[in-house]
């Protein structure tokens, strides 16, 4: 199972990710920036979590999580743009912000063979692709990140 | 599908980048085999495919806002061309030129006699074209295995590919250090071993200070300790720099300079390549773009144009003179012939507009840090644009020539030049408003950068905070921002974004007492809070919606 790890020694906050995003689904960035301090941007994206907020918080039940491959999906179809999902998500990763009337969720680009298109783009490398074990070895930041008081989106 | 591989014209890192044509639309394609980023792109460079497939794209030939065919603009433009005499024409180019369209240029003017051939990239950055004899570019192999290394200015967001290899760099072994000297604390200086934050526009004095402490037999007659008050330092910050930089251990010097955060750019180039000479270590200018210069300085055609001795301008290239909004009183009085691939969305000035195709759309050679670069057409021609050779055509057929470089210059001359720059009174003022650079080109390069950043102190005296917006009065433009408070900038000091034109106009045009080329530097401004508050932007997360 792999997760898009960030590696806060290498991120610069250059939002290279985010542009990345847009440029593959017309506009719509899932994966953004926080602000973790004033001179620090680092990406923000999806976690994946195992018991996901967002999908308990769905009131149509759009968003699932697939228990053989982890990722958690959001179908577009039926979304309605209520935002539930994003007042849900502990990371505030979900962006409240609707592009074409919808709340954008990061699929780890399940589509595309060489994998999330923000990792591949990354300047520094430091957004990388890897198997779950290599992650909880690097959990640092993202404990580092979910109980910072004043990270806050840009 | 089948990707189109080229290197990316968006700065002079020399990255590979490519895109696959679906028969639709353009999408990136990442080429990891590449030497220089392994298919990594920075947000510019992610947005090839947009600006191949803007909408706005211009596609026809415009006289004052209108269509016409390109045979009208031709025998229109041939027509000013026989109704005005040389000395009256000026030519301009700018970014998107190649080398050898630079050239060409060269040789077209000398052709029909006209001096007024002018570089428009006016940008700071494009002072790395002064020279300091005796320092060698450095390779991708030496940045690699820099074991000190010393940036000067927010490299990092010039060009975020290279910072890859300066962090791999600074990681390698815990000996390595990495000295930051800038007036704003960015994201770069929080990797940085040292950072030496500086008042803004004093980075040449700090520099050809270090250069003496680590040379003084190199670098004679500096008075260190002038030097590094007025730039705001203590003598034991620079003995400490010089320390981890010292001309036994191998490294790099690298430069960059932003829009309204140098006062005198060319001492700024050679202050760094001093240093970098001092302590025995190659160079890097990082820039997004660099062009020759031309005979004719800027800053001496917005005279002509002023004193009314330029009747027709031909001008071609990237952002000029859009960027420029302070010139158009200016420009309006002259015949313009434009010749670019930007999309306008309401041209400015009067004249003919002759769209081209993209720097992604032909081939070309132009230079990276590393070296000689070759580009491939990404993408075929819009329809309706043509190629910028075919319009040089209507002027003539001159055969290229080299470009006029500037003489290296000494040690010597640049100690002299920033003994001579120390002179110069600044006015003191309350706020000083200058540039912040960032790497972002999202949504095509069209962000909105309403954002001015205040330093925590000066934010309780205006009595603001997140939500609050100001309006700031330059000499040149007013503009409203949302502040954002923040310790990046020291007391007195605001920053703002300086992509997008309606900041850049808050900048006027100087010119530097040193060189008399233009320089766009900080400048004084007046700051008021208007009654705006945003919601949107609360520090309360409950009210992001």
């Amino acid at each position: 199972m792999k997760r898009i790890v960030l590696r806060l020694d290498y991120c610069i906050g250059c939002r290279s990710c985010e542009a990345a995003c847009r440029s593959r689904f017309k506009g719509e960035a899932r994966i953004g920036v926080a602000e973790v301090n004033s001179t620090t941007l680092l990406a923000q994206g999806c976690r994946h979590c195992e018991e996901p907020l967002c999908a308990a918080a769905c009131p149509f039940q759009v968003i699932v999580r697939n228990p053989d491959t982890g990722v958690v999906r959001k179908s577009d179809f039926h979304c309605v743009g209520c935002r539930s999902c994003a007042l849900a998500c502990p990371f505030g990763v979900i962006d409240p912000g609707l592009v074409r009337h919808m709340s954008q969720k990061c699929t780890l680009c399940s589509d595309r063979p060489e994998g999330p298109r923000c990792v591949t783009s990354c300047p520094t490398g430091a957004l990388q692709f890897v198997e779950e074990p290599e992650k909880v070895e690097k959990r640092i930041g993202a404990r580092y990140l979910s109980r910072h008081a004043h990270w806050r989106r840009t | 599908m089948q990707a189109t591989r080229t290197t990316c014209p968006f700065c002079l890192n020399g990255c590979t980048s490519g895109v696959d044509w679906n028969g639709v639309e353009h999408k990136m394609h990442y080429f990891p085999d590449a030497e220089v980023n392994r298919g990594r792109l920075c947000p510019r460079g992610n947005s090839a495919n947009i600006v191949i497939d803007h909408r706005e794209r211009l596609c026809r030939p415009l006289l004052d806002g209108r269509d016409i065919t390109w045979s009208e603009a031709e025998a229109l433009v041939r027509s000013w061309l026989s109704q005005t005499k040389p000395e009256e024409l000026a030519i301009v180019f700018s970014r998107a030129r190649s080398v050898g369209e630079v050239r060409r240029m060269h040789g077209l003017a000398r052709e029909l006699g006209t001096p007024n051939l002018v570089c428009g990239h006016i940008e700071p950055e494009n002072s790395f074209n002064h020279r300091l004899e005796g320092v060698a570019n450095a390779t991708l192999a030496q940045v690699e295995s820099s074991r000190a290394m010393l940036l000067v200015g927010d490299v990092f967001s010039t060009s975020p590919v290279a910072s890859w290899r300066i962090l791999d760099a600074r990681y390698a072994d815990r000996k390595n250090r990495l000295v930051v000297i800038d007036s704003i604390r960015t994201r770069q200086a929080g990797f940085a071993h040292l950072f030496v934050q500086v008042k803004p526009g004093t980075e040449p004095f700090v520099l050809v200070a270090l250069a003496a402490l680590l040379d003084p037999e190199g670098v004679p007659g500096v008075d260190v300790d002038r030097f590094a008050s007025i730039a705001g330092i203590s003598r034991d910050t620079l003995n400490a720099a010089a320390k981890m930089l010292g001309p036994e251990v191998h490294g790099f010097v690298g430069s960059a300079m932003h829009t309204g955060r140098v006062f005198h750019p060319a001492l700024h180039s050679l202050a760094s390549q001093l240093v970098a000479k001092a302590a025995n270590k190659p160079f890097v200018g990082f820039r997004e773009a660099g062009l020759p210069f031309g005979p004719m300085r800027f800053a001496d055609l917005r005279n002509a144009m002023v004193e009314g001795r330029i009747r027709m301008l031909f001008w071609t290239g990237g952002l000029f003179p859009y960027s420029y909004s302070e010139l158009l009183p200016e420009l309006s009085k002259v015949e313009h012939l434009v010749a670019t691939s930007i999309f306008i969305p309401d041209p400015p000035v009067r004249g003919v507009i002759l769209p081209l195709t993209a720097e992604l759309e032909r081939a070309s050679v132009g230079a990276s840090y590393w070296g000689t670069v070759e580009r491939a057409p990404l993408a075929s021609p819009l329809s309706g644009t043509r190629e910028f050779s075919q319009v040089l055509d209507w002027f003539g057929r001159a055969a290229e020539t080299n470009e006029i470089l500037p003489k290296p210059a000494s040690a010597s001359e640049v100690v002299a030049m920033a003994q001579k720059a120390a002179g110069f009174v600044r006015e003191t003022a309350e706020w000083l408003l200058i540039g912040e650079k960032k790497a972002i080109g999202l949504r095509g390069f069209h962000d909105p950068e309403d954002r001015i950043l205040v330093n925590r102190s000066d934010a309780a005296k205006l009595a603001v905070s997140d939500a609050n917006f100001i309006k700031v009065q330059s000499p040149s433009a007013a503009a409203e921002f949302r502040v954002h408070v923040s310790d990046t900038v020291p007391a007195g000091v605001l920053a703002v974004g300086v992509n997008v034109h309606r900041n850049r106009a808050l900048f006027p045009l100087a010119v530097d007492e040193l060189t008399g080329d233009v320089a766009i530097t900080p400048v004084p401004v007046s700051v008021e809070k208007t009654a705006r508050v945003s919601m949107a932007h609360s520090e309360n997360p409950s009210v992001w919606i």
